[in-house]
């Protein structure tokens, strides 16, 4: 093995998204978050706690920075300093909200690290963890730029669902257990049943009938999901989805290394874009009157 | 129990067919056989009402194996429209919540003993038997539809007409202002049609009069062309933290500021005041902006800025609430405002008439905090003999200065509708444990409809998970039966009630349908739309004044502002949302105390730090957050910690309670608790061992583009002319 074939070969990985990675999608699942409509009010972070089984872990183990949001609200204030020592009194525009979720990458950090493959990507464009195979050693966690993963330091089971709070669960997906990394599915178990029902009554899945329970609940409609394949390989037959118009629009592309947007100003863009992990979430600027 | 379950109904039968795993051990087989509409694995979603707020959003549940597994809204309401907040999302854990109450209890002594049904209703009938009128009350939280017809008509079997209405969060005094005003108590904001938006005090998004409704439309307001927010207030709610122009004037001071504004669109922009009375108008050519910069601390710039956008983004909108009405002048504070709105021309435009509810015996009944007071002080007079409570916590939310946990015992028999032990509970002679909203049936009208006259059903979603509880409709039944039994003998339960009431309904309403079509369709639905009648706007000269020595007081003032989250500190036992961090300060599992760092820097404090609040009435000991999110006179320490009763084990003696140390100053045109104007000193104090836990290690995204901003004319030369959802 020379250090040019190394080089090669990680230069044709990183860019693999270009050629469409996985040849053989069925789906290719992907956001888009409109700042200018999130208010930061968090309904779609217990919505997802509700829907995924996520365990509340107390005050003691979220200090320790080991609560499980699968979909967590960050906040972040203006910078403070104006610049020429101008500082200003209030923060007179708010607050910025960013609701973050696995940001679903075609091309993801998080993947090849995996000494077991309990992390890869499926058919469906989505990262998926595959827990049973999860041995716990956390490299996905690790490489995931936006740290989106969560690990199980603990049996949370044991006391974070009191009777009768188990009734609660969602029968749909499991109950992790210490040692598993988990993380956002853009709530595959919604997206299974979908496509059970869709083959059973044999045709293709409609634009619009699988949610993600964050989706489903946002107050002001910030949060679209739907199939992009149409976007990223045109010959799919999966033809223009809402949140494929939504990219298109805003001229975010799959599957490109360098964003190149005819008109700019247009507010799509992806966290971290530089970092070329391809992700499947467009973000849509927040917009204030200045 | 008579009525069948969620299944049942569907089927449109009254008879009990349900079978679940709950029912009974040696029915689990018959699953072999399964009804027609449970197929194992398969979720099924019925329509029911939200019981999280007083809002009245209309919900979908979605029901397994006969649990209810996940709640999402139901589109066909007008108010939420298919969407959800936290509050809603985690109203399954206050069902599933492990310390729910599951028997009744009736106290013996100083302790509380478990008692069959047959036992607790005996004793009230005793203790009921011959009590006269005015010695019975009933104390609730906002109550409409059916409960309200048979709350109504139990207090009538009394002979009673004391029924005092309760929510710590409300919008009584802006209901009262637009009587005055414009005729209507309950007008219609079109937030859709606005061009701007001006709030003094109103958290529309997350705590201010119908708080989903307002979201949804607030997208509608954000799209091209897209409007401005502009909110005034002492320390930020959810509703500043969206703001364009967030401004935090002096404690008290936002309706001067209204006028001052009102002074500029009359004296720069040539706008015409002739509507309101003589009185007001020479009180608003009095608050020139100079004028109006000392009083507020507003900049005389920011004043004229924030008046000539009002005009140039045409129509506005100026509402009022929370920090405004919270005043012993709050009412001049809202009425300020709503002049406003007059002068702008936004009477008939983007505010207009909701209409009223058609059927006045089931319209909603809106709570308030005037008839907290009205209750304490009654309780203090010895005035009644018995008490029943329901939906209402008032030993928590009422100030400690009102003295209502002490002249509590001067209520000889207390009797407590509810469905966990809290702090009025403690003090009850008789526990009545209640069935929860997704074991219950119901009506509802929202109090805030969009022009609608909707009644929202809510029906059971699952069975009871405890047969020791009972719903509050069939123990008001249960009641009304041992005092009038001939009137109400033909009804098995509450359920026989409603679906007897359904039938009655006037034609017009049923489209056509047969009786038991019509049931069928309302419950599949979730709600039947009634029209309201028409009301409308007329505007009125109201003379109101502004006190003149506002804006000097240099001491600080305490803002206990509420979330859209614990709300008035019901769901601080939801571990749901003791886990979700604060949408603004991100704090987690506590309370916290939000100053402004010229404040920190004079008390010698940083963020995680101890600070005393002493008011007159008392004090508390609260770790600050500190940002710029907060006037440098005011203290904020947002409600719904500081449990102490045993409120479940999530919310037992965590942080404090903000209502607890307010003074019992009152609004004087409306006897509202003026909740933001108690003066407290605040000091360092010796720090504690219990840190104050935040989410998120950044406060700023430092240099990282995580949340791009573009100004607004960027967005509209790019996206201008699109109105897709």
């Amino acid at each position: 093995m020379s250090l040019s074939n190394l080089i090669n070969d990680w230069s044709k990985y990183r860019k693999g998204h270009e050629e469409g990675g996985y040849h053989e999608y069925e789906h290719m699942w992907g956001m888009s978050i409109d700042l200018n409509k999130c208010i930061g009010c968090n309904a779609c972070s217990v919505a997802c706690y509700a829907e995924n089984n996520l365990a509340v872990v107390g005050k003691d183990k979220f200090e320790k920075g080991q609560g499980m949001h699968w979909l967590r609200v960050e906040r972040y204030w203006d910078e403070p300093d104006l610049g020429e020592g101008r500082v200003n009194e209030f923060q007179q525009h708010g607050a910025s909200f960013l609701p973050m979720m696995c940001q679903q990458c075609n091309a993801a950090t998080c993947e090849p690290v995996c000494p077991v493959a309990a992390t890869y990507h499926t058919p469906d464009g989505l990262n998926a963890q595959v827990y049973n195979r999860c041995i716990g050693s956390r490299y996905c966690s690790n490489n995931c730029p936006f740290r989106l993963r969560y690990f199980n330091f603990w049996s949370y089971y044991e006391d974070s669902w009191p009777a009768p709070l188990h009734m609660q669960l969602n029968p749909d997906l499991s109950v992790r257990d210490k040692g598993v990394m988990e993380k956002c599915t853009f709530c595959v178990q919604r997206i299974r049943t979908v496509k059970d029902t869709a083959r059973m009554e044999d045709r293709s899945v409609r634009d619009g009938e699988v949610q993600t329970a964050c989706a489903q609940t946002c107050p002001t409609g910030a949060i679209v999901f739907g199939d992009m394949l149409g976007m990223f390989n045109p010959e799919s037959g999966v033809g223009e989805t809402k949140v494929t118009k939504m990219w298109r629009k805003h001229q975010v592309e799959l599957g490109k290394t360098k964003q190149n947007k005819r008109t700019p100003d247009m507010r799509g863009y992806r966290v971290f874009e530089f970092l070329n992990t391809d992700p499947c979430v467009m973000y849509l600027d927040r917009v204030r009157e200045v | 129990m008579g009525w069948g379950g969620v299944g049942a109904t569907l089927a449109g039968c009254d008879l009990p067919t349900t079978v679940t795993l709950e029912e009974g051990k040696e029915k689990v087989v018959s699953y072999l056989i399964p009804e027609e509409y449970v197929i194992p694995g398969v979720g099924v979603w019925y329509a029911s009402t939200c019981q999280q707020c007083p809002s009245g959003c209309g919900i979908h549940g979605r029901v397994r194996e006969g649990r209810v597994l996940k709640l999402e809204g139901n589109p066909a309401s007008s108010i939420n429209k298919g969407r959800l907040c936290q509050m809603g999302q985690a109203g399954l854990q206050a069902h599933y919540n492990p310390d729910r109450l599951s028997t009744p209890k009736v106290r013996r002594g100083t302790s509380m003993v478990d008692v069959s049904w047959e036992e607790a209703y005996g004793l009230i009938a005793e203790k009921t038997a011959n009590i006269s009128g005015s010695k019975f009350a009933w104390v609730t939280g906002s109550v409409s539809g059916h409960q309200s017809v048979l709350l109504q008509a139990h207090l009538d079997s009394i002979g009673s007409g004391n029924h005092f209405v309760h929510e710590s969060i409300n919008n009584a005094v802006w209901s009262k202002v637009s009587e005055d005003m414009l005729g209507v108590s309950n007008p219609r904001l079109r937030l859709d049609k606005a061009q701007s938006v001006l709030s003094f005090g109103a958290d529309f998004l997350g705590t201010w009069t119908s708080p989903l409704h307002f979201s949804t439309e607030y997208a509608k307001f954000r799209t091209s062309p897209r409007g401005t927010l502009i909110q005034v207030e002492p320390s930020m709610s959810l509703t500043g933290a969206n703001a364009d122009l967030w401004i935090a004037s002096k404690p008290g001071t936002e309706g001067a500021l209204a006028l001052g504004i009102a002074n500029q669109l009359v004296s720069k922009h040539g706008m015409s005041m002739s509507r309101l009375s003589a009185s007001v108008q020479t009180l608003i050519r009095s608050y020139t902006a100079e004028e109006t910069q000392t009083v507020t601390g507003v900049s005389a710039e920011q004043v004229a800025k924030i008046a000539s956008t009002l005009k140039e983004r045409a129509p506005s909108l100026v509402v009022a609430g929370g920090s405004a009405e919270g005043q012993e002048h709050g009412y001049q504070n809202v009425a300020a405002a709503m002049a406003l709105n007059i002068i702008l021309g936004n009477v008939g435009k983007t505010i207009q008439s909701n209409g009223e509810f058609a059927y006045a015996s089931m319209a909603p009944v809106k709570g308030n905090n005037q008839s907290l007071v009205a209750f304490a002080q009654a309780a203090a007079d010895s005035r009644f003999d018995v008490v029943f409570f329901s939906g209402t916590n008032p030993v928590y939310t009422a100030p400690k200065a009102l003295g209502l946990k002490e002249s509590m015992h001067n209520i000889p028999f207390k009797v407590v509708f509810s469905h966990f032990n809290d702090e009025t509970t403690a003090m009850a002679d008789v526990i009545l444990p209640l069935a929860t909203g997704p074991e219950d049936w119901g009506t509802h009208v929202a109090p805030y409809q969009a022009g609608r006259g909707e009644i929202s059903i809510q029906q059971p979603l699952m069975e009871p998970l405890s047969k020791e509880t009972r719903g509050f409709g069939d123990i008001v039944l249960t009641l009304l039966k041992k005092r009038k039994e001939e009137a109400y003998e033909g009804f098995a339960d509450y359920y026989a009630y409603l679906r007897n009431a359904f039938s009655t309904i006037p034609d017009e309403h049923k489209d056509g349908a047969n009786d038991e079509e019509f049931w069928a369709n309302v419950l599949a639905k979730g709600l039947v739309d009634v029209g309201v009648k028409k009301a409308s706007l007329k505007v009125k000269a109201v003379a109101f004044d502004m006190p003149k020595d506002l804006g000097n007081s240099s001491s600080m003032v305490l803002a206990p502002s509420p979330r859209l989250g614990f709300w008035d500190g019901r769901h601080a036992n939801l571990p749901w949302l003791q886990e979700a961090p604060d949408q603004i300060s991100k704090v987690v599992w506590d309370s916290w105390a939000e100053i402004h760092p010229s404040t920190a820097k004079k008390l010698g404090v940083k963020e995680g730090d101890m600070v005393k609040i002493a008011s007159a009435q008392g004090d508390l000991n609260v770790k600050v957050y500190v940002y710029k999110g907060v006037h440098p006179d005011v203290i904020a320490v947002p409600l719904g910690q500081g449990h102490h009763a045993g409120f479940s084990r999530y919310a037992k003696d965590r942080g404090v309670n903000s209502l607890s140390i307010l003074d019992p100053k009152v609004d004087k045109m409306t006897g509202e608790l003026a909740l933001y104007s108690t003066n407290v000193k605040v000091t360092k104090a010796a720090k504690s061992d219990d840190v104050l836990v935040r989410f998120g290690g950044s406060e700023t995204q430092v240099g990282r583009k995580l949340v791009s901003t573009v100004p607004a004319d960027v967005y509209e030369r790019t996206e201008g002319g699109d109105h897709v959802a």
